[in-house]
């Protein structure tokens, strides 16, 4: 397994689509920048009241929507010259090997993740907030966040490993991504809708909490895991029987 | 346990209603170039498939190194090169990286990176992204793959497709010296008789899904049975009056044909047409190329 990941490696370094993993900190520094002012008065909040400023773009929209790319880029390069068809008839374990790109896929995000937090505490060396950093509040957020991706990496794999086509799979996360402004409003469907799961798990707790926001970390935690479980078992045994 | 590296009983594909695969019985016995050999459309590439573990067979089973490829596929895949259909590669990466990508699989050593880009000539493109390769360079960089895990069983769906033809020269002594050299095992389809004739040992000739022969080479040749054609001044005459004599001969296209004739056989009827003053202006043997013999056995006289 340590060798496939070295190959899985290998060929995603020589693309540059691991670039993207800076877009969403870079643009959540800017955005966590310029909303400052409004947050001087809650002294002893600034650091939770930046983190969510900034998590709103980037959980509600990037977070999806580069788990689908990551996801497609990760299958397109087998999918383009016989890939698939090269990379099977090598001593090779299916389980193994889909197993591997979803791992890739899911470091891209920590990557993504760690970058973030990268973002707010430049924010806050230069807006000089208070040196007691609520480290558990940051870490159970951008590692929350993470988590809540998982069952969307698994689904977006399964998608781009079933299509040959590139395009469609990334076309199909949009969709599903637009929508998610109002659904993670929603008490109903927000925990439930897994494109709003990285909101909901990464949003610091706060006092004006809406929506879907007061549904207890438990449900969010047993609905994850489950829908990571179905998702990523049908993908999985969907490509042990693939024909190539 | 039998003697053979690849052996498939009963090996059967469907897709939807045709069986594209039709109880193929292949066998192949070490240190063989075995030529799979069958038109367009054959069921090659999708038996082929079958043998790598990439698809399912409906039924079934295949054997190789006298192991069941669905219970042990990978430890059979360790000991087999393959090139399958069209080349598989990365465009992004160079031919190094791609070889590269295959060797962590394989356990391959680096060293031997540079003996297979030497080995297809492609040491001096090594560093250039695949994407920029023309058909024949990626065709022999999948040749190197197939070669980079010093496989004991090597499997060619049509390698020489795409290479010009010093390059086809190349790949074809390149072939003919493993089982040599090495004593590698090789299975390699292709749609042409005389390119599978100039490397072949044993021979499967597949059409629309089953296996119509299966043997050496040798005994393909033998088939090529001859016939001798004879130009004479007046052919019809000349064939009644052979007829009055006793000796049969084919009238066809203003020509006399002897089929199978003996030497005596045919000097006997010569003798016969020269008492009766017939002018003998030729006397050609006429052989059945291998070709022929080929179409005839795949029905597909007349033309694909
Ligand atoms: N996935 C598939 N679904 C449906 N039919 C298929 C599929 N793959 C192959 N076939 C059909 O199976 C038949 C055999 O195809 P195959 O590729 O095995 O032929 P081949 O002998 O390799 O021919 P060629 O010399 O052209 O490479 C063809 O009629 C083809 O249309
Ligand atoms: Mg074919």
């Amino acid at each position: 397994m340590g060798r496939l990941f070295q190959s899985e490696f290998l060929k995603l370094r020589r693309s540059s689509i691991w670039l993207l993993i800076f877009v969403s900190p870079i643009l959540s520094l800017v955005l966590g920048l310029s909303e400052l002012s409004e947050i001087g008065e809650f002294e002893q909040h600034q650091w939770t009241a930046t983190l969510g400023i900034m998590t709103i773009s980037h959980a509600i929209l990037f977070l999806p929507l580069l788990t689908g790319i990551f996801s497609s880029f990760i299958c397109r390069y087998e999918h383009v010259a016989g890939g698939w068809k090269q990379l099977l008839s090598l001593p090779v374990s299916r389980r193994n090997l889909y197993i591997v790109k979803i791992l890739i896929v899911s470091l891209l995000i920590a990557a993504t993740q760690i970058l973030f937090i990268l973002g707010l505490f430049i924010i806050g060396w230069m807006k000089g907030y208070p040196i007691e950093i609520p480290w558990g509040t940051i870490s159970t957020s951008v590692f929350g966040g993470w988590l809540a991706c998982m069952p969307l990496i698994a689904l977006q794999m399964f998608a781009s490993v079933a299509w040959s086509s590139f395009a469609a799979p990334l076309a199909v996360n949009v969709i599903f991504t637009i929508p998610n402004m109002l659904i993670v409003n929603s008490e109903r469907f927000g925990p439930y809708y897994p494109w709003s799961q990285p909101f909901l798990m990464m949003m610091p707790n706060s006092a004006e909490n809406f929506g879907a926001l007061n549904v207890s970390i438990e449900t969010l935690f047993i609905v994850i895991f489950g829908s990571l479980i179905l998702f990523l078992g049908t993908g999985l045994v969907y490509f042990l029987r693939k024909e190539i | 346990m039998s003697n053979f590296i690849i052996e498939t009983n009963k090996l059967t594909k469907k897709f939807g209603s045709s069986k594209v695969v039709n109880n193929v019985n292949l066998q192949v016995k070490k240190g063989e170039i075995y030529g799979f050999l069958g038109p367009n459309g054959a069921g090659k590439t999708t038996s082929i498939r079958m043998l790598l573990g990439l698809a399912r067979p409906t039924n079934g089973s295949v054997q190789i190194f006298g192991k069941d490829i669905k219970k042990e596929r990978l430890s059979i895949l360790k000991k087999v090169g393959s090139l399958v259909e069209y080349p598989s590669y990365y465009g992004h990466l160079t031919a190094y990286e791609n070889l590269e990508a295959a060797r962590l699989l394989l356990g391959a050593t680096k060293p031997r990176i540079d003996e297979v880009l030497a080995i297809v000539r492609l040491t001096k493109d090594a560093k250039r992204p695949v994407k920029g390769f023309s058909l024949g360079m990626k065709q022999r960089l999948g040749i190197a793959t197939a070669l980079l895990g010093n496989p004991e069983l090597l499997i060619l769906d049509e390698p020489t497709n795409g290479l010009d033809p010093s390059g086809i020269i190349e790949i074809r002594e390149l072939i003919k010296s493993m089982p040599k050299e090495h004593g590698i095992t090789i299975l390699i389809s292709s749609h042409l008789l005389s390119e599978i004739d100039q490397m072949a040992t044993q021979v499967g000739i597949i059409t629309k899904g089953q296996m119509i022969f299966q043997d050496s080479i040798l005994k393909l040749r033998a088939q090529s049975t001859s016939k001798i054609k004879l130009t004479v001044n007046d052919a019809e005459a000349a064939w009644k009056s052979l007829l009055t004599h006793g000796y049969r001969t084919d009238f066809n296209q203003n020509k006399l044909f002897i089929e199978n004739g003996s030497d005596d056989n045919v000097a006997e009827i010569v003798k016969s047409l020269v008492q009766n003053n017939y002018s003998i202006y030729r006397v050609e043997e006429e052989r059945k190329s291998l070709e022929e013999i080929f179409l005839e056995l795949t029905g597909l006289e007349g033309g694909l």
